[in-house]
């Protein structure tokens, strides 16, 4: 389904700042596998996201989705097959902008032919908005005229992960989505992420920080380190790992390199 | 009855203007864009306007206007989106290109190198007035004020339908969240510019129909425009209140034939002596200055006064 062979991403390169993001990262998803990532803060998490939505080039590699070649294909392109869900409420929908219309402008994904000039909202669509909203029994539904800027963060997300869902992508990357929410929502938003992921047997890469949720949640998970994935569990392996062990092979890596240090600063005196 | 004559007389221009107004509005509260482009786009509009009038079709000079203004605003479109030129720049950029352009255009005529040009009578509302038979001083305004309230509210409803439409609302999503307009599969740079197009066509049409409106075009009329719409959009809002494009537009036209006619007033009673006339960009700076300082003020206020209780 989705297919990274050697990415690589340089910032600011040729500078004193360059900063390998991404280090030949290769990485192979099946239809319907639900991957996990783990890692640091700095690791390239939300970089490799940023590299497979397309929000910008990457230095070497190649990306294809669906066996097509999506390396060079702008940002809003991709869009239409991918769905992208962010850490920070505010930002995957307008404020200033109803419920209603929130979801008609997400619903384009699924309307790319459509006349430009016909009616952003008509009463077919909100009908079916609502119907969608109200099986999560969040209250969203009665408030379809509501600026979205009004709603809680939890609520927000919810309504952020149906505009990504509605149509239904190839590709839902969640980038620590529910890291703002307090526990109790958190765990809310993450039963829906869950319903709506295995109902439409969606392929979907989830960020997140808490190590027990990424053990318990989908199929599959992956360890970034500087760049680097550092580990890929599945199956068995993955079902017989515990936190600690998850925790000790990250320790393990720091401690390498902290050697490493070492080393190199001995060797220096 | 001179009074309202007089009032009358102040009515068209303010209509007019509204169509700057507005144009004002959908770059600055829609779009969020601070776009200076706008001195550019009416004067060009304005030029354009005259040059096919004197070929003697002045409706179709309305609809240069619109093409003129509507080019301006593609241009500083693709700068501020395909060439990241700042916002700012951008429209300065356009501005002072135009400027040139448009000092062209107006030695085009056989009058060669000149900074003004003549209708000659072949205006629109000249059209209309022969038309119907009518002269005088008092039946020219009440033309000219039916002529504009007339294109007026049908540019209105054009621009509400608009913005109900679906590229409508991803206009005003761009405005919004650009970044969400992105992650809906909407190229965001198009519909930038599709919006700085239709804000400065209303540009240059206002400028066509205020030129008109005069009987001549010069160069130097379209100086003071921006802050003049800037300060018709401020007083709209202080009105009818921030609410949704529809109502935007429509308070954008309202605080501009108010913001006339209180011009108007001043100029009667010689508020300020007898050079009122030559204070009005200043006037204009200071309401434009004030209503923006009036939400920090209120906040100091506030502040102040839970101090205050504090103690
Ligand atoms: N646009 C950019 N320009 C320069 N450096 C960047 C840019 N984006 C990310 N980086 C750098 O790349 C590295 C990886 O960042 P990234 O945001 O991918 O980390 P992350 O794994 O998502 O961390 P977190 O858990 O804190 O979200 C960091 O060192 C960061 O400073
Ligand atoms: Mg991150």
């Amino acid at each position: 389904m989705l297919e990274i062979q050697n990415i690589t991403k340089v910032f600011e390169k040729g500078t004193v700042n360059e900063h390998v993001a991404i280090k030949d990262m290769s990485l192979s998803l099946k239809k319907g596998e639900f991957v996990t990532v783990v890692g640091s803060n700095g690791a390239g998490k939300s970089t490799l996201f940023n590299a497979i939505c397309g929000s910008f080039m990457v230095d070497g590699g190649k990306i294809l989705l669906d066996n097509e070649d999506i390396t060079y294909k702008s940002e809003h392109k991709r869009a239409r097959e991918i769905g992208r869900v962010f850490q920070d409420p505010m930002k995957g929908t307008a404020p200033h902008m109803t419920i209603e219309e929130n979801l008609a402008l997400a619903y384009t994904r699924s309307q790319r032919h459509a006349n430009p000039f016909s009616s952003a909202i008509t009463k077919k669509k909100t009908a079916f908005f609502r119907e969608n909203l109200a099986r999560y029994h969040m209250g969203i539904e009665d408030r379809m005229k509501t600026k979205i800027g009004l709603l809680s963060g939890g609520q927000r997300q919810v309504v952020t992960l149906l505009m990504c869902t509605l149509s239904v992508p190839k590709l839902l990357l969640l980038d620590e989505h529910t890291a703002a929410l307090d526990p109790a929502t958190a765990e809310k938003v993450m039963e829906i992420t869950k319903t709506i992921v295995a109902e439409n047997n969606i392929t979907t890469m989830m960020i997140t920080h808490n190590l027990k949720q990424s053990l318990s949640t989908g199929s599959r998970t992956i360890m970034l380190d500087s760049g680097e994935i550092i580990l890929d569990v599945s199956g068995k392996e993955r079902e017989n790992m515990s936190m600690e062990d998850l925790i000790q092979m990250y320790s393990m890596k720091k401690q390498k390199e902290f050697d490493n240090d070492r080393i190199l600063l001995s060797s220096e005196e | 009855m001179i009074e309202l004559q007089y009032y009358l007389s102040n009515l068209p221009d303010g209509l007019i203007y509204g169509l700057l107004a507005m144009g004002i509005y959908i770059s600055l509260r829609i779009l969020d864009i601070p776009d200076l482009t706008t001195e550019g786009s009416f004067g060009f509009g304005a030029v354009v306007s005259v040059l096919v009038s004197l070929q003697g079709h002045p409706v179709l000079a309305l609809f240069a206007g619109i093409l003129a203004g509507a080019f301006a605003g593609v241009i500083t479109g693709c700068l501020q989106t395909k060439l990241k030129v700042h916002p700012v720049l951008a429209g300065i950029i356009t501005m002072s290109g135009l400027y040139s352009i448009n000092l062209v255009c107006y030695s085009l005529t056989e009058k060669g190198a000149t900074t003004n040009l003549s209708y000659d009578k072949n205006t629109v509302f000249e059209k209309v007035k022969e038309l119907l038979g009518i002269r005088g001083q008092y039946e020219t305004s009440v033309v000219k004020a039916v002529v504009s309230l007339g294109i007026v509210i049908l540019v209105l409803c054009i621009i509400v339908w608009f913005f109900r439409t679906h590229i409508g609302l991803c206009v005003r999503a761009t405005g919004d969240n650009p970044d969400m307009v992105s992650a809906s599969s909407i190229n965001v740079d198009r519909t930038k510019i599709i919006g700085l197009m239709i804000a400065n066509a209303l540009i240059g049409l206002a400028g066509a129909m205020a030129s008109q409106s005069l009987g001549y075009s010069d160069i130097n009329t379209a100086n003071g425009t921006l802050i003049y719409g800037l300060a018709a959009v401020i007083i709209g809002e202080a009105i009818l209140g921030k609410r949704g494009p529809a109502i935007g537009v429509l308070s954008a036209v309202l605080g501009s034939v108010l913001y006339k006619l209180i011009v108007a007033f001043v100029i009667r009673q010689n508020l300020f002596g007898e050079k009122s006339a030559n204070l009005m960009k200043f006037t204009c700076a200071l309401i434009v200055a004030i209503t923006l300082a009036i939400p920090a003020i209120k906040q100091k206020a506030a502040e102040s006064k839970q101090r205050k209780a504090a103690r």
